[in-house]
């Protein structure tokens, strides 16, 4: 038999400033540990919705994993259209968009500078790009550019220095924000977007970093594939657009480790902030734990009601934790080199974090509720 | 009809060094319904013996009968169910759970028992009226008198109807008025509920109010004008 539920409770609110310190204690672990299981969420999930198993992306061979290095000919992507079968033709329209790609310094009207991601593009782009939505605005006409909604936060600037009629400076020229995009939260979200011809004569470059193809249904990525492997004079190479980002997943993969590892590393140091307010509470206690066991209850009852109050308050942090997170964590941008991405702060994050904070009322109250109990019920009768 | 009976009972105790031995082959006969004080001086053995009968201690060798159940064979969670049905302790300090209300406090021990929440709520009211506590029901521990602690207490040791009441010092604790409250209480929860009571006390004007007086001095039982009590008497020294 259990001891009753309000024993547990009101024990809660014996010692109330050192439970409300426990809590805050454990309410700032469960949160380090919603920032760092959001950040890795936000990121696995930025990687994961910015393919396209539908479109493959053709550049130099000699650029390896980073499209930024890529330098090809101008004229490759209508030499692929022209030599290959499968590419999705709607309307007269072939859906293969060529794109020059470069990190740039970027400097907003309010003087913010910073290292931004500048992809010059034509208007096959959103035909290619899937995803993209513009959700203010218009498509950028001449001197103008269109803003991923994270731009902002790749630039290390506000969200107000980038709207609609804003100016900003790179490669030398003042540009004008036309229009704001979204993209599902894939990594186009952190970069502007520009007129591909305006961007090369800014640039002073005639070649492109990429070709982005999209694949007629039932068409296999394969085709360009043995396309890019036929012709090596023209050095080119040949990537579905999802595999490309599962590699990418890979490279960041020891960042994912080591957030977990961070995460594990918090979470022990939280179970400290439970250890030592569960002592603090079962050793004023002695002489009652040993009355409880006097009168009948056996250790076990007494052993998950103790463990029942350190579950309480790590509930109690957990949930403090996860409303904050939700309100003031969830969406949160953050920059990373291959752009920005948002915290998030899913259902796996709220699992870990309340996880995690459970854990810590269960493993903070179990040493000092096993020690009172190991003690004879004979001498605890007698604590002072 | 012998109630507790403790056969041989030895129990010994290391401090350091040293190995104290409070009680050594110790017998002891109590019949249902016999009020039984014991005294002596301290570290005589007096509340080792009640932990013993209590079955919150057990010896290094003798056994001890309640109710035709031998305890020190029981295993702890046997143990803990036993004193659950059988028994009922009174505390020196009262040990009243500070959080629990005085109702919250008598309910306990009747929370392990197979009783329906009508039947709880009955006998905690019988067993606070015994004490003359209903106004107090709703009461926390802090809220309470010294006196009304301790009736608190008694109400909590008598509520689940146990077979014997083991009480250690119950008026050690107490000014002379509410000892002696605690005194006509015990005195008549023996008499008119016919509770078997073995009670531990320094005091000898309140060990008198028991209808049998023992005193443990060194291992022996004397009878309480300091004669070595025979087998005849029920209680028994064979060491």
């Amino acid at each position: 038999m259990l001891l009753p539920w309000e024993y547990g409770v009101r024990n809660l609110a014996r010692r109330p400033v050192r439970t409300a310190l426990t809590l805050v204690a454990l309410a700032t672990v469960v949160m380090l540990v919603f920032v760092v299981v959001g950040f890795i969420r936000g990121l696995e999930k930025s990687l994961a919705v910015s393919g396209d198993p539908q479109v493959v992306l053709v550049y130099s061979v000699n650029a390896e994993q980073n499209i930024e290095n890529s330098s090809i000919a101008a004229r490759t992507p209508d030499l692929l259209t022209a030599s290959l079968d499968g590419v999705q033709k709607r309307f007269g329209v072939t859906h293969v968009s060529p794109e020059m790609y470069l990190g740039t310094r970027i400097k907003t009207r309010d003087g913010d500078a910073g290292l931004g991601l500048v992809r010059g593009v034509t208007r096959t782009a959103p035909l290619v790009r899937r995803g993209v939505k513009i959700v203010a605005g218009s498509w950028p006409g001449p001197g103008q550019v269109l803003v991923g909604r994270l731009a902002y936060a790749k630039l290390g600037s506000r969200s107000e220095s980038l709207t609609i009629g804003q100016t900003v400076e790179f490669e030398g020229k003042t540009w004008t924000i036309s229009g704001l995009f979204v993209a599902g939260g894939a990594a186009y979200e952190s970069e502007i977007w520009c007129n591909l011809a305006e961007f090369q004569t800014a640039t002073k470059r005639q070649d492109i970093s990429l070709a982005a193809i999209l694949m007629a249904p039932g068409a296999s990525a394969s085709r360009v594939q043995l396309f890019c492997k036929e012709r090596t004079d023209l050095e080119l190479r040949a990537i579905v657009e999802t595999d490309y980002y599962a590699a990418l997943q890979q490279h960041y993969k020891p960042v994912r480790l080591l957030a977990w590892f961070v995460v594990v590393l918090v979470s022990s140091a939280g179970i400290f902030a439970g250890l030592n307010m569960m002592y603090g509470a079962v050793a004023g206690r002695v002489r009652e734990i040993a009355t409880l066991q006097a009168i009948g209850f056996r250790r076990r009852a007494v052993l998950l009601s103790l463990v029942q109050e350190g579950l309480l308050l790590s509930a109690a942090a957990s949930l403090l934790s996860g409303f904050i997170a939700l309100v003031l964590l969830n969406g949160m941008a953050v920059r990373f080199t291959m752009g920005a991405f948002t915290l998030r702060i899913d259902s796996v994050a709220i699992l870990v974090g309340c996880g995690v904070g459970l854990a810590l009322g269960i493993l903070g109250a179990l040493p000092p509720a096993l020690k009172a109990l190991r003690a004879s019920v004979a001498i605890s009768l007698k604590a002072v | 009809m012998t109630l507790v009976e403790l056969n041989h009972v030895s129990k010994s105790f290391s401090k350091g060094d040293e190995t104290i031995t409070p009680l050594d082959d110790v017998s002891l006969q109590i019949d249902a319904g016999e009020f039984v004080s014991l005294m002596g001086p301290s570290g005589t053995g007096k509340s080792t013996l009640l932990n013993l009968v209590s079955g919150i201690d057990r010896p290094d060798s003798g056994t001890i009968h309640v109710d035709g159940t031998e305890i020190t064979g029981l295993s702890r969670s046997k143990l803990a169910d036993w004193r659950a049905a059988n028994l009922g302790y009174i505390f020196q300090t009262h040990n009243l759970i500070p959080v629990l209300t005085a109702y919250e406090n008598v309910e306990l021990p009747t929370l392990l028992l197979p009783l329906s929440s009508a039947q709880r709520r009955d006998r905690v009211q019988l067993a606070l009226e015994a004490v003359g506590l209903v106004d107090r029901a709703e009461h926390y521990p802090r809220q309470l008198s010294g006196g009304q602690e301790q009736r608190v207490g008694i109400a909590r040791a008598i509520v689940a109807h146990p077979k014997v009441v083991v009480a250690d010092e119950p008026t050690g604790s107490l000014d002379t008025e509410t000892s002696q409250q605690i005194q006509v209480l015990l005195q008549r929860l023996n008499q008119e509920l016919n509770i078997t009571l073995l009670m531990v006390t320094h005091d000898a004007d309140v060990a008198a109010i028991a209808s049998r007086q023992l005193l443990l001095d060194h291992g022996r039982f004397l009878e309480s004008n300091g004669a070595p009590q025979s087998d005849n008497n029920k209680a028994s020294l064979s060491s």
